[in-house]
C-alpha cells in the first residue's frame, strides 16, 4: 500500500510539472492584461505584475472607450445563428442518410466525408468571388451560410452515427400510429440524438467563434468585425502594439468558451472521442 | 421502410436545406476552383480571363517561393504531429494511472485547445519578441545567451520553430483526451496476463497498450496530418511569412498570392495541388487503418 501512495505522488508531480509548462502562456496572458498599459514597454519585462500594480484599466478601455463589446455581440450573433442552423440542417441530413435509401446516397455521403479532407482555406478564392456575386462582402449575416456549410460535413457524419444507435423499433412504433417521416424526426430522432447534437454544436460554436481567415478577408468595417478580427486589428493600427489591450480583449473573448467548456464537459469529451475509439 | 409518396416528399424536404447550403457554398466553390486553375485569372478583372491549360500548375511547381512554403508545411507537419501525439499519449498514460483529480487535470491540459489560434499566436509572438520575456530570461536571468535572440526574424531559428512549438502546445490536450478514451478500452486481463508472463511496465506498454490503441493512433494521425497542412493563422500572425516569405507555409503563401497580388488562377492551382497531396496522404492512412481492421 505504501509503495502505491509513493507512485501516486510521483505521478501527480509529473502531471503538475507538465501542467505548469502548458498553462504558463495562459497565465502570462492574464497577467499582462492586468498590468498598467505604460508598464508594457518597460524593461525588464516581468512575468507577474507587482500586487499594487494590478489594474483593470485595460478592461475598462476595452469595454468602454474602445467599444469592443460591439465586436463581442457580433461574434455572439454570428456564432449562435450558425450553430442553430447547422444543428437543424445536419440533423435532417444525418437522419435521412442513416434511415433511408435514395439514389446517390452513397456518393453523397462519401463526397461529404471527402470534403472534410480539403483544407477550408483552399476554397477561399472561389468563395470570395461567390461572396462578391451574392453581395455579402462586409456583411455579418453573410458569414453565416459559409460557416454553416463548413460545419455540415463533420456534423452530419457525427449525427448520422448517433442516429444509427437509436433503435429502429421506435421509428416503427410512430409509423404504426400513423406518424410520418417528419413525426419520427421530431418525436424520436431530435430528442434522442440531443446529446450528440449538443456535442457537435459545441464544436461548431468553437469553430465559428474563433474563425479568422474568412471573416478577416470579407469584413472590413470596424463595427462589423467579429472578435478574432478585432483582436488582430490591434496590429498595424498604432506604431506600438498595445499589448495590454490585446490580452484584455483576448481574455474577454475566451470567457464564453471557457464557460461552455466547464459546464459541458461531458458533451465535449463525447464529441471528441466518438469515432476515435473503435467500439 | 416506408416509401409512400408522402414519405418521399418529406425525405426530399429534409435533404433540401442541407444540399442547397452544401451545394452552393462548398461544392460550387470546389468546381469553380478547379476551373479557375486552368485560367489566367486575375482579381479585379472578373471578365476577360483566358484559358491557359496547365500553365498555372507549371508556374506553381517551378516557383521557388512555393517550394519553400511546401517544405515548411511538410516540416511543420512532420514535427508537430509526432510531437503532440507523443506528449498527449504520455499525459494520457499518467492520467490513466492516477486515482484522483483526473477531471481537473483534463480540463487544465485542455485549455490551450480551446484558446483561439489568434489569441494563442499573439501570446507566443509576445513571449518570443526580441525584447520579450523569454530573451530577458535567457540573457539576463540565467545568462545562456549573450544578447537578445531575434527569434522571429529567421527561418529555422525562428518563425517556423515558434509556430511549431505553438502547434504542439495547442495540440497536446486533444491527443490526451482521445488517447485517454482509448486507454480506458484496453481490457485489464491483457495486462494481468502480461504480468503473469513476467512483463515489466515498458514491455506491457509496447506489447499490450500500443497494439490495443492502434486504431486510435491512426485516427489521430489522419486528423493531425490534415490539421498540419491546414496551418495558417499562427504563421500569418506570428511572422506573416517574413523575412522574405521564408517562413510562409502553403496556405499563407496561397493567401498572399491571391489577395496581395491578385493571382487567383495561380492560387487556385496551388490550392488544388494541396488538396490532391492531402487526399493521397489521407487515402494511404485510411488504407493502413483498413488493414488493421482485418
Amino acid at each position: 500500500m505504501k509503495k502505491k501512495t509513493g507512485i501516486q505522488i510521483i505521478l501527480h508531480m509529473l502531471l503538475i510539472a507538465g501542467l505548469s509548462i502548458v498553462v504558463l502562456p495562459m497565465v502570462y496572458m492574464v497577467s499582462t492584461s492586468l498590468k498598467p498599459n505604460g508598464a508594457l514597454y518597460e524593461y525588464p519585462p516581468k512575468f507577474l505584475p507587482a500586487l499594487e500594480e494590478i489594474t483593470l484599466e485595460n478592461y475598462s478601455y476595452i469595454l468602454g472607450e474602445g467599444k469592443f463589446y460591439i465586436n463581442f455581440l457580433n461574434s455572439v450573433f454570428v456564432s449562435t445563428l450558425s450553430v442553430l442552423l447547422a444543428a437543424v440542417i445536419a440533423s435532417a441530413l444525418g437522419y435521412v442518410i442513416a434511415r433511408f435509401e435514395f439514389p446517390g446516397k452513397k456518393f453523397l455521403f462519401s463526397f461529404i466525408i471527402l470534403t472534410m479532407i480539403i483544407p477550408g482555406m483552399t476554397l477561399i478564392i472561389p468563395q470570395y468571388e461567390l461572396a462578391v456575386k451574392l453581395n455579402t462582402i462586409n456583411s455579418l449575416v453573410g458569414l453565416i451560410p459559409f460557416y454553416v456549410a463548413w460545419t455540415i460535413p463533420y456534423s452530419t457524419f457525427m449525427i448520422k452515427g448517433f442516429v444509427e444507435n437509436i433503435p429502429r423499433e421506435l421509428d416503427e412504433a410512430i409509423y404504426m400510429d400513423g406518424g410520418s417521416v417528419f413525426t419520427v424526426f421530431a418525436k424520436i430522432i431530435l430528442p434522442l440524438a440531443k446529446p450528440g447534437i449538443a456535442s457537435v454544436s459545441i464544436f461548431n460554436f468553437l469553430t465559428a467563434w474563433e474563425e479568422f481567415p474568412w471573416a478577416n478577408t470579407v469584413i472590413n468595417d470596424n463595427l462589423k468585425r467579429t472578435l478574432p478580427i478585432a483582436i488582430s486589428g490591434f496590429f498595424g493600427q498604432h506604431q506600438f502594439t498595445q499589448w495590454g489591450y490585446v490580452f484584455a480583449l483576448s481574455v474577454f473573448s475566451l470567457l464564453p468558451i471557457l464557460l461552455v467548456f466547464i459546464f459541458c464537459q461531458k458533451f465535449f469529451v463525447e464529441g471528441l472521442t466518438t469515432g476515435s475509439v473503435k467500439g | 421502410m416506408k416509401t409512400s409518396k408522402k414519405s418521399r416528399i418529406e425525405i426530399v424536404l429534409l435533404l433540401l436545406p442541407g444540399l442547397l447550403v452544401f451545394g452552393i457554398f462548398t461544392v460550387y466553390p470546389i468546381i469553380k476552383l478547379f476551373i479557375m486553375s486552368f485560367f489566367q485569372w486575375d482579381f479585379g478583372s472578373m471578365f476577360g480571363q483566358s484559358f491557359i491549360g496547365l500553365e498555372n500548375y507549371r508556374e506553381v511547381i517551378q516557383d521557388k517561393y512555393f517550394q519553400t512554403a511546401f517544405v515548411n508545411s511538410l516540416i511543420y507537419t512532420l514535427v508537430t504531429v509526432p510531437g503532440q501525439m507523443i506528449l498527449g499519449l504520455l499525459i494520457a498514460l499518467l492520467l490513466n494511472k492516477i486515482a484522483r483529480f483526473k477531471v481537473g487535470y483534463r480540463v487544465l491540459y485542455y485549455l490551450p485547445v480551446i484558446t483561439s489560434w489568434v489569441v494563442a499566436s499573439l501570446i507566443f509572438k509576445y513571449v518570443f519578441n526580441t525584447e520579450g520575456l523569454l530573451n530577458y530570461f535567457l540573457t539576463n536571468v540565467i545568462h545562456i545567451t549573450i544578447q537578445n535572440v531575434h527569434w522571429l526574424d529567421t527561418r529555422w531559428g525562428g518563425g517556423l520553430a515558434v509556430a511549431m512549438l505553438l502547434g504542439i502546445w495547442k495540440g497536446i490536450g486533444w491527443n490526451m483526451v482521445v488517447f485517454l478514451a482509448a486507454l480506458q478500452t484496453v481490457p485489464n486481463d491483457l495486462y494481468e496476463a502480461a504480468s503473469i508472463d513476467g512483463a515489466g511496465a515498458i514491455n506491457k506498454f509496447f506489447h499490450v497498450t500500443l497494439p490495443s490503441i492502434r486504431g486510435t493512433i491512426l485516427f489521430a494521425l489522419v486528423m493531425l496530418t490534415i490539421g498540419g497542412f491546414n496551418v495558417f493563422t499562427s504563421t500569418k500572425m506570428i511572422t506573416g511569412g517574413e523575412p522574405g516569405h521564408q517562413t510562409d507555409v502553403i496556405l499563407t503563401w496561397m493567401y498572399y498570392k491571391a489577395f496581395s497580388t491578385g493571382a487567383f488562377g495561380y492560387s487556385a492551382a496551388l490550392s488544388f495541388i494541396t488538396t490532391i497531396v492531402l487526399a493521397c496522404l489521407a487515402l494511404i492512412q485510411f488504407k493502413m487503418m483498413r488493414q488493421e481492421d482485418k
